[in-house]
């Protein structure tokens, strides 16, 4: 894969550079604050990341569903679509994903059959508020959101009635068959097969997608100015259609992925706002597959690597909440900064 | 006579869920008059809350936690206007990035304070002031001068709001830079002042209709607590045509929606009803995007609303 | 600053005095100048040198002309004068007092008023509520109070206006009638009025200059912006000629003549322009019947007929606002066609999307370069290929040739002389002009049956202005069909073969070159047959 640096990919590293480092700076005043000494406190979330081939397998683990998601979202993002209902679609596909596997037993079609349902919900999820915006014009901002609200309270429902486990006291699935299980590919950890899926194939194809062909091209001329898009002959309803659809589809392989690599059941509590993380991570990764890779991974980390050391260090738990949060902050602000230290010659404008 | 002292009570409940919605979207529509679309209400209602829990917990004061509320509220969005007005970046994606921040400081700092599994709750702080004589009135006196202190506000802030809008030269300048900010400056409007003081009005409106979750409504904190009321309110905002009194129709509207869900719920009985009152918690939100599908399409709003401006 | 009537007359007296003496310039002394500046400077951030050593003055109670063509630093200085622009050196003085503006409010405060080309009203406001914006109120809003101001000035220069009207409903020529009563209301006594005519019909134009005259008697002093020199004889006093940044010459107009003005205008440069007639052959785009919706569902086009011809040029003359538009944008494929038919040659071009309409040869420059022609941040070749980027050799099955789209744009810059540093700068490096050659040379080299051109020339000096016409012509020799709206009436008639005159969404006359009346067609573009 080639990677060009041109000077505004140089200016969004610069900016991704600037915004990780203040974010860090920021936590360890807190750190300090609450009685840790905030360089072994970042040791610790480096070690509970990284520390053994098992650990760097979970961080990897962790990845996939933020990539995912991420990667869709950067689709949307570039075009301008504000997706931030990928929570739900989540939900939507991992729901559907779930049913289909279920209900199909274990056959040689299951897995198949239930990533494709699993797309197709995140799509379907996806498509409302996509219509609504091609059609009537109405915010995608507030529905898609709002739609998250409905799609959580819809799968708590399914999961406490009608499809509630027959043999579990919560309100969850019943257990995927065997079939749906994505297979473990290092014995004795929990790398499954979504996660090469995840980094092998989602990645270079969303890098490929939107790089490489006409549909890349269109999104961005549709992101930039969509009046002089549709004088070029650019549909730009059905490229904001398309963009928000393939969201939906990756955030829906996501859930799914977390049912049938992870948790092997389909529960209310499957994510833990992977689809509020993944517009960070597009955000810091500046809509750039390659970007938003790094950030993943970043992120994974912190996420992994903080609950150790938040038992090493004896702190609260959860830091990624208030790293996730500074973060997208400065990612925004960095703008700021750079815009200051290029006034100020420090970097070539 | 029972069933009109249920419907009675049903009414002033409506109005009570409405009460936050209705600071939210006065708010928010005194902000996107000045041609700011703060989607970052979702996190300072948020900060809002958490603020004014704080506040009133340590204190035992709901007037401590009214303030704490209002200061967050106007802090939160003050981060916002400087993201907007003065880096002049993308308003959607800065609401984004307000509301990502609420949830990570709420959940972090909540968990700071309060060990893992306590649950801590404020007492009954407030409860409903009866207005002397006019809580006398029949029917009205009882669903509308029987209410808490929020309420109130809300329900005076309304005219006030709309006069503030319509009637001063403060509201004339603040509607002009909503059509054309380029236009106002070079008249002499000093864009950016104004659209931070009708932040500063939005953030104090937005930060109490949190405080009021917390303080007066449902006594505990979860970071959940908002749960889309900011979007709702930003839903209002279309559909009650950028005007105060539009805003307090939407919000008796969502409020009575939210109350008749939760309402139904406790009368339902037999082997169905825990099945269909968890799926009436859908029902806020399935309106509001009925709501928008209806009344929110092909709307003129402030014909510069989201668009980014500089001085350049 | 407000104007006693005792001050009135004292400048009516002081205006006789001066133009007895203004034939002999320089024996008018300082303080008879309104404004005098001297020396002025000003260097735009890209280099462009708009003012240099610029020495103007303008006299109590005249009506000065400043003439030139576009980009010879008319504008530039009158930005000085209003405060919009703060001159690099030089000094300005205001009636004796040296001063500095730094921004329009203080420009108000010290009489100076410009009313732009663009005008600054809010289209959703009334005409009280624009007025009171400007008027630095503060606290309740009095709305009556401004009315009542509105209607005093009003009735004292006779400039009728209804103070409740909103702005977005008011023809061009009452909007600007507007912001002069806003000026006055603040009590300007200079107005400078940046190219007044050029959104004007002909009839309008009459009514803007007995309201200039009006003002005039009452002691107000004009500077009128204008690069039309019968405009400038008409109106003015005195006119002062600029060129490259440098004021030429100031000249009392009744000692000046047409071709005077003209060959200093445009010294040095002979236009090598040769205007033919073009030789119209097979009809190319039939349209039937066309009716079109406007941006808030109103009728905008009502049942146009038109045929255009090979190698023709068809001028559509009008009033902006009269429906050229939606009538463009229809044929485009950018708006829905509510009934009728556009067919080119045998195709049906009615309703399809505009990829299709690009496909068939319909090329289009629009008006707002900037806005509908370009994304500002996607590079110099992106742009230029944003009209044939799914095609072959630029792309293949979906994947996009870099290098291919590269090498046709490398050809495209040298060819149309775009400057830019590689064809891989964003085009929001390049100026403005540049922007606009990069449009016209995509929209030219797509292989066009038929060009639609909105104001190709709008806001290019006059070299590039030729090089556009140059090129229109071209193409018509080529048999290539081209549809003309431009609000400079000037162009059209220059250009094209026929014209049409568009009012309230009709087809109301048409002319052939040959067979043109200017006061016909004036009287057509405002309704009245």
């Amino acid at each position: 894969m080639e990677l060009k640096l041109t000077k505004s990919t140089v200016r969004s590293i610069y900016k991704a550079v600037i915004s990780i480092a203040l974010a860090l700076v920021v936590t360890s005043v807190l750190f300090i604050a609450t009685g840790a000494n905030p360089i072994l406190a970042y040791y610790y979330i480096f070690v509970g990341a990284f520390g053994n081939l098992n650990l760097t397998v979970e961080t990897l683990v962790r990845t996939t569903p933020i990539l995912l998601v991420s990667l869709g979202l950067a689709i949307a993002f570039k075009c301008k679509v504000w997706n931030i209902g990928a929570e739900g679609q989540l939900y939507m596909g991992a729901m559907a994903g779930t049913i289909t596997a279920v209900s199909l037993g274990n056959s040689p079609l299951t897995l198949p059959a239930s990533i494709l349902v699993a797309i197709l919900g995140g799509m379907a999820w996806a498509a409302v508020p996509a219509l609504m915006k091609t059609k009537l014009g109405i915010n995608e901002v507030i529905t898609t959101f709002l739609m998250n609200y409905v799609a959580i309270y819809f799968v708590q429902w399914l999961l406490s009635f009608p499809f509630r486990s027959p043999d579990t006291l919560f309100p969850e699935s019943a257990q995927v068959p065997q079939a749906a299980v994505l297979p473990i590919l290092l014995p004795t950890t929990r790398l499954h097969l979504g996660v090469v899926l995840a980094i092998a194939v989602a990645l270079p194809l969303v890098y490929f997608l939107m790089i490489k062909t006409t549909f890349g091209y269109k999104l961005r001329a549709v992101g930039e100015n969509p009046e002089a898009a549709r004088f070029g002959g650019i549909n730009v309803s059905r490229t904001i259609f398309l963009a928000l659809v393939l969201s939906g589809a990756l955030a829906g392989i996501a859930g799914l992925f977390e049912v049938s690599g992870i948790q092997f059941r389909m529960r209310g509590s499957l994510s833990p706002g992977y689809g509020y993380t993944g517009i960070v991570v597009a955000l810091l990764g500046q809509n750039n597959p390659i970007g938003v890779f790094l950030s993943s991974i970043f992120l994974a980390a912190i996420f992994n690597g903080s609950s150790t050391m938040s038992r090493v260090l004896n702190q609260p738990q959860g830091v990624v909440d208030f790293i996730q949060g500074v973060l997208v902050i400065f990612v925004l602000g960095s703008e700021y900064i750079m815009r200051y230290l290029e006034k100020k010659g420090v970097f070539k404008a | 006579m029972m069933e009109w002292a249920l419907i009675l009570g049903f009414i002033a409940a409506g109005i009570r869920t409405a009460s936050p919605l209705l600071l939210a979207s006065l708010g928010e529509t005194v902000v996107q008059r000045g041609g700011i679309l703060n989607l970052g209400i979702e996190g300072a209602m948020l900060m809002g809350a958490f603020s004014g829990f704080m506040g009133a917990y340590l204190t035992g004061n709901l007037w401590v936690g009214l303030l704490t509320s209002i200061i967050a509220g106007v802090l939160t969005v003050l981060i916002f206007g400087f993201l907007v007005i003065r880096i002049n970046l993308d308003q959607v994606v800065s609401g984004l990035a307000i509301n990502l921040l609420a949830m990570g400081l709420c959940l972090y700092f909540f968990r700071i304070a309060f060990s893992q599994g306590a649950f801590p709750y404020l007492g009954d702080l407030i409860g409903p002031y009866a207005i002397p004589g006019l809580s006398q009135i029949p029917v009205l006196g009882e669903v509308l001068f029987n209410q808490t202190v929020f309420v109130y506000i809300g329900l005076i802030a309304v005219p006030l709001i709309y006069f503030l809008i319509f009637k001063t030269s403060f509201g004339l300048r603040l509607r002009s830079i909503g059509e054309d900010p380029v236009v106002a400056s070079y008249l002499g409007i000093n864009v950016s002042r104004i659209r931070y003081l009708s932040l500063i009005i939005e953030g104090a409106l937005v930060g109490m209709a949190g405080g009021l979750l917390t303080i007066s409504m449902f006594n505990v904190f979860d970071s959940r607590i908002v749960a889309a009321r900011g979007f709702v309110a930003v839903s209002i905002v279309i559909l009650g045509r950028w005007n105060p009194w539009g805003a307090l129709g939407g919000s008796l509207l969502f409020g009575f929606t939210e109350a008749l869900s939760l309402w139904i719920g406790t009368f339902l009985v037999g082997p169905a009803a825990p099945s269909v009152s968890l799926l009436l918690r859908m029902l806020p939100y399935v309106v509001t995007i009925l709501a928008l599908l209806v009344g929110g399409r092909k709307v003129r709003g402030p014909a510069a609303l989201g668009s980014p401006f500089s001085k350049e | 600053m407000p104007l006693s009537p005792i001050f009135f007359k004292k400048t009516k007296f002081e205006v006789e005095k001066v133009s007895n003496a203004s034939t002999e310039s320089d024996s008018v002394t300082r303080s008879d100048h309104s404004i005098f500046v001297r020396g002025i400077r000003k260097t735009y951030p890209n280099g462009v040198v708009a003012n240099q050593d610029v020495t103007f003055s303008i006299l109590r109670g005249e009506v000065h002309a400043l003439l030139g063509e576009n980009g010879a630093g008319k504008t530039t200085l009158v930005k000085i004068l209003s405060g919009c622009l703060t001159p690099d050196s030089g000094e300005i003085l205001v009636n004796g007092r040296s001063v500095r503006i730094e921004d329009p409010i203080k420009a108000v405060k010290l009489g100076i008023g410009m009313v732009h080309q663009h005008f600054t009203l809010i289209p959703t406001f009334t005409v009280a509520e624009n007025i009171a914006l400007s008027l630095s109120l503060s606290g309740r809003l009095n709305l009556d109070a401004v009315k009542g101001k509105i209607k005093e000035v009003s009735k004292n220069l006779t400039l009728e206006i209804d103070p409740d009207a909103r702005i977005e409903q008011l023809p061009v020529g009452l909007r600007q009638r507007v912001e002069i009563l806003r000026l006055l209301c603040q009590d300007v006594d200079i107005l400078i009025l940046d190219e007044p005519t050029s959104v004007l019909t002909p009839l309008e134009v009459e009514e803007l200059f007995k309201t200039i005259r009006r003002l005039k008697s009452k002691g107000r002093s004009v500077i009128i912006i204008t690069h039309k020199v019968k405009e400038a004889l008409a109106i003015s006093d005195r006119i002062t000629i600029m060129r490259g940044g440098r004021v030429v010459k100031t000249l009392p107009t009744i000692s000046t003549n047409e071709a005077e003005l003209a060959a200093l205008v445009v010294e040095g440069f002979a236009s090598s322009l040769r205007v033919d007639r073009g030789k119209p052959g097979e009809p190319v785009l039939m349209v039937k019947n066309l009716s079109v919706k406007g941006k808030r569902g109103e009728m905008a086009v009502k049942g146009v007929d038109l045929v255009l011809h090979a190698g023709e040029i068809l001028g559509i003359a009008g009033v902006a606002g009269n429906g050229q538009k939606e009538l463009v944008e229809a044929l485009t494929g950018l708006r829905r066609i509510e009934s009728g038919t556009s067919l080119l040659k045998t195709c049906d071009l009615t309703n399809r999307p505009p990829k299709f309409i690009i496909r068939k040869g319909v090329s289009y420059i629009p008006e707002d370069r900037i806005r509908r022609g370009v994304v500002l941040s996607m590079s110099v070749s992106e742009n230029l290929a944003l009209k044939n980027f799914e095609e072959q050799p630029f792309s293949k099955n979906m994947v996009i040739n870099r290098e291919s789209i590269d090498r046709y744009a490398s050809d495209l810059i040298s060819k149309f002389g775009i400057r830019a540093s590689d064809p891989c700068a964003t085009v929001s490096s390049l100026s403005g002009g540049n922007i606009g050659k990069l449009v016209v040379a995509r929209e030219l080299s797509n292989g066009a049956n038929i060009v639609v051109a909105e104001q190709p020339t709008a806001g290019l000096d006059v070299k590039a202005s030729e090089a556009v016409h140059q090129k229109l012509m071209e193409l018509r020799s080529k048999g290539v069909a081209a549809l003309l709206i431009s609000a400079d009436l000037d162009e059209i008639i220059k250009l094209s073969d026929r014209i049409v005159v568009m009012y309230g969404g009709k087809f109301v006359g048409e002319f052939t070159h040959d067979s043109l009346d200017i006061q016909k067609l004036a009287r057509l573009m405002l309704g009245s047959a």
